[in-house]
């Protein structure tokens, strides 16, 4: 299973190998532990990929709004290696999926530009031997719950993939005439508004390509996630992320929850 | 999980088509305001009971400056003006609700502020009262706590509210001599002159909330919240207060629930939100 | 100025949703289908200085309409830090502010959701928050788009909910259809006068009595009762027979400087029709949970 080539240093081929002999570790409660069995499939090991990413350094207009491309690129790039190095260690181990996918960024004090972005969660195979790895041949990625995934399982759809999308947009300072209208009137400023429009649908339009690539039939769970990082108030990263699905062929009957009164506080 | 749910065979896909097409019908004719989830409606209903609108009621008392910051014993006007600010906006909660034809106000929720200059408190609530039923005195309308489902089940077991119960007090700590400061400084100790005055607020708070509970002729308090400690802007000072809602017994006896026993595999009480979002 | 819904290169089979996978599933229950996540924005300039507030403390503010209240100094001169005259004014330009804001970034939430043929908008989410600096306000409108299931498109405007999941179905078994979220702000400005200032201050207590006691500051609870009211009333003046339901409402008060306060109410909930009575509900079963 290990013959392909891959980038993963010889302590994670170690540990991956202890796990490949059927010892799990799982960051699931076990509640969620239950219900990832109760879906089907049995947790083979904590699996983490990160990347310590030196973003670089982007002029920006002072006074007009427009999308940080370079900057972009570094936060999505980073990501998506965290992810990827999370996949390798899911593909080495068997795996058919990851679900309850952790996406973290740290700073450190040494490095002023460097951040580390982590991708943390746990492996899953499906138990009945049959691949539900996604139209790429690769492990399924979602930041689903066991909750979460047991649900969906119930809805007759199937995570395809953790997709996301992210746009580093500087928003425009106001130049001094415009600082304050003298009518003494509270107006729309429509560049305020268009630059966030523009922002957010980047980032949109971002998440769906990559649910498109996936061959998906729709993202469930969106997060819109707004981060200054450190870079000063005015420039800000939109983040979009979602778990794509695809509708599964096996035929559904959703039973319907029963209404109870909890008598717990 | 027990046995068949009757609700297992309502179609509710058919329902929410059903109830799309035919928006145009529309069978109450009152607006009402309630800051009760559906849930919490449904459960009023269930008990014959539904919200009339959201009332609210505030009252801000100023305390002389200086009141807490020397004295002994307690301190009287830091107390009255606490029961005075509790009282008026409980009164005009029930004065609004009154005014909207309700018999008591459910799931009140209470924010108290005490400063060294001012005591304020403010209740928001839903007005509610029995199906279509007719105005009653605002001397008459109760006021409680309980969130709606408390409320529900509580009339289920055949209980009744009456109406809030509230004790304070404020007690000024006396200072140590600097003699004795000195010597206790390298020791543990402890500080007496503050457990007496704690203790001392507790009992007078205790004893008002309940004097407050048998004025209303009730039979208990439930989910009574404590606040105590010492005084943030003034450093001698302690406080102690306790609230509640007024309980009686309605009927002849306690009805019991016989509940059932479920093992829930959600690891959190609220799990799914549209906040989550964010 | 246009949204961009990004619905060009949405397929009938592709869609986006802000859901939980629970919510999720329980609108597929419901015969809804998830179309797309659908947003608006709008940025406005938003200042308290407008109008009254720049005259503050110079002379009486005079309201074109809405609330105003004005509290008489009965000491006469006394001296030239001693306010003479006190007053409570509703803040009719921030509410108009918020009134906009809010109902621009929700018509063009309805613009995305219309495009994508939607019959409502379940799951909405709004936030205002200060964008990039003071003087900026941004409200933002989001929620999903859902179809009924294996109908066209229709040509009606879409329905709005704050709620998804169980709780919308509750809704409609309760016999509800929703109608739209609702949310309304009222603003009012304090202007101390002589009594409240020293009450506020603690002073006129023991000024004017020899006893320590304890007086109600009647400025301040107007300002406080009103507000409330007024946020009521303008939520109520949107129902036109509806229910509101679920309503959160929260009272901030925020000092300027002594003796200047506003008192602000944000209302928000979801406007429901009843279109037929109650039905028996199912008795539900009373549970206790094993740990």
């Amino acid at each position: 299973m290990s013959e392909h080539v891959n980038d993963l240093p010889e302590a994670t081929e170690h540990r991956l190998e202890e796990l490949e002999h059927g010892l799990f570790t799982s960051d699931l409660s076990v509640n969620e532990f239950l219900l990832v069995k109760e879906a089907g499939f049995h947790p083979v090991g904590l699996v983490m990929g990160s990347s310590i990413y030196h973003t670089g350094i982007q002029t920006r207009k002072w006074s007009q709004s427009q999308e940080l491309t370079k900057l972009t690129e570094a936060m999505y790039n980073a990501r998506e290696l965290a992810m990827t190095r999370m996949e390798e260690e899911a593909a080495e181990l068997g795996a058919d999926g990851v679900v309850g996918v952790r996406l973290d960024v740290n700073y450190y004090e040494w490095g002023k530009d460097a951040a580390e972005f982590i991708a943390v969660g746990t492996a899953v195979k499906a138990e009945d031997g049959v691949s539900r790895r996604n139209k790429l041949g690769k492990p399924f990625t979602s930041d689903l719950s066991g909750q979460d995934f047991w649900t969906l399982s119930q809805t007759g759809y199937a995570p395809q993939g953790l997709v996301m999308g992210t746009c580093v947009y500087h928003i425009a300072h106001r130049g001094l005439g415009q600082t304050l209208s003298s009518t003494g009137q509270n107006v729309e400023l429509p560049n305020f508004t268009q630059a966030l429009y523009e922002a957010r649908e980047l980032a949109m339009t971002r998440m769906q390509d990559e649910s498109t690539r996936l061959g998906a039939s729709g993202v469930v769970g969106v997060r819109l996630e707004e981060k200054s990082h450190q870079w000063g108030s005015h420039t800000i990263e939109f983040l979009a992320l979602g778990t794509a699905v695809t509708k599964t062929a096996e035929a559904v009957t959703l039973t319907k929850p029963m209404t109870i009164i909890s008598l717990d506080n | 999980m027990t046995g068949p749910n009757p609700s297992t065979n309502i179609d509710v896909a058919a329902l929410v088509r059903e109830t799309l097409s035919a928006h145009t019908s529309n069978v109450s004719s009152a607006s009402t305001t309630s800051d009760l989830s559906i849930d919490e409606e449904l459960n009023l209903h269930a008990i014959g009971w539904e919200p009339v609108q959201l009332v609210s009621g505030y009252s801000v008392f100023s305390t002389p400056l200086g009141l807490w910051s020397w004295g002994q014993g307690e301190i009287v006007a830091a107390g009255e003006a606490h029961a005075s600010a509790f009282r008026n906006a409980a009164s005009r909660l029930c004065g609004e609700a009154s005014a909207a034809g309700a018999h008591g106000v459910v799931g009140v929720h209470i924010e108290r502020s005490i400063y060294s200059t001012h005591t304020e408190v403010s209740m928001i609530g839903t007005a509610v009262r029995p199906i279509g039923a007719g105005r009653v005195e605002p001397t008459r309308v109760f006021a409680s706590d309980l969130s709606a489902r408390d409320f529900s089940r509580l009339i289920i077991a055949g209980w009744e509210p009456l109406g809030l119960a509230v004790g304070a007090s404020f007690v000024y700590a006396p200072r140590r001599s600097m003699g004795a400061v000195f010597q206790q400084q390298t020791q543990n100790v402890e500080l007496t002159n503050y457990t007496e005055a704690i203790y001392s607020a507790r009992e007078l708070a205790m004893d008002r909330m309940q004097r407050s509970a048998i004025n209303l002729h009730g039979s208990g308090v439930v989910e009574v919240k404590i606040v105590e400690g010492p005084m943030t802007f003034a450093s001698h000072a302690v406080g102690f207060a306790a609230w509640g809602t007024v309980v009686r017994l309605a009927g002849a006896t306690h009805r019991l629930l016989h509940p059932t026993m479920v093992v829930s595999l959600d690891d959190a009480e609220v799990l799914f939100d549209a906040a989550n979002l964010e | 100025m246009t949204a961009h819904p990004e619905s060009a290169d949405v397929t009938p089979s592709s869609f986006t949703s802000g859901l939980s996978v629970a919510d999720f599933a329980a609108c597929l229950a419901m015969g809804l289908e998830p179309v797309g996540l659908v947003q608006g924005f709008c940025a406005m300039q938003s200042s308290n200085y407008a109008v009254g507030a720049m005259q503050r403390g110079l002379s009486p503010y005079q309201g074109q309409s809405g609330y105003v209240e004005n509290y008489q100094c009965p000491h006469g001169m006394v001296a030239g830090e001693h306010r003479m005259w006190g007053q409570n004014y509703e803040q009719t330009w921030i509410e108009q502010t918020w009134s906009q804001g809010f109902a621009s970034a929700y018509a063009r939430m309805l613009e995305e959701a219309t495009h994508l043929g939607a019959v409502g908008v379940v799951g909405v989410v709004d936030t205002q928050s200060a964008l990039v600096g003071a003087g900026v306000i941004e409200f933002h409108l989001r929620g999903t788009a859902v179809r009924l299931a294996g109908s066209s498109a229709t040509s009606a405007t879409p329905w709005t909910t704050y709620l998804a999941g169980q709780r919308l179905v509750k809704v409609f078994e309760a016999g509800f259809a929703p109608v739209s979220v609702v949310a309304s702000v009222a603003s009012v400005r304090v202007w101390a006068y002589c009594i409240t200032e020293y009450l506020m201050g603690g002073s006129g207590v023991s000024a004017w009595s020899s006893s320590p006691s304890s007086t109600e500051i009647d400025q301040i609870v107007r300002a406080h009762t009103q507000s409330r009211a007024i946020v009521r009333a303008t939520a109520q003046s949107q129902l036109r027979g509806d229910k509101l339901q679920g309503v959160q409402l929260t009272v901030a008060q925020h000092e300027y400087e002594r003796g200047d306060l506003e008192v602000q109410a944000m209302l928000r909930g979801n406007r429901v029709r009843r279109f037929r009575d109650y039905e028996a509900l199912p008795a539900p079963q009373p549970t206790v949970r094993l740990s």
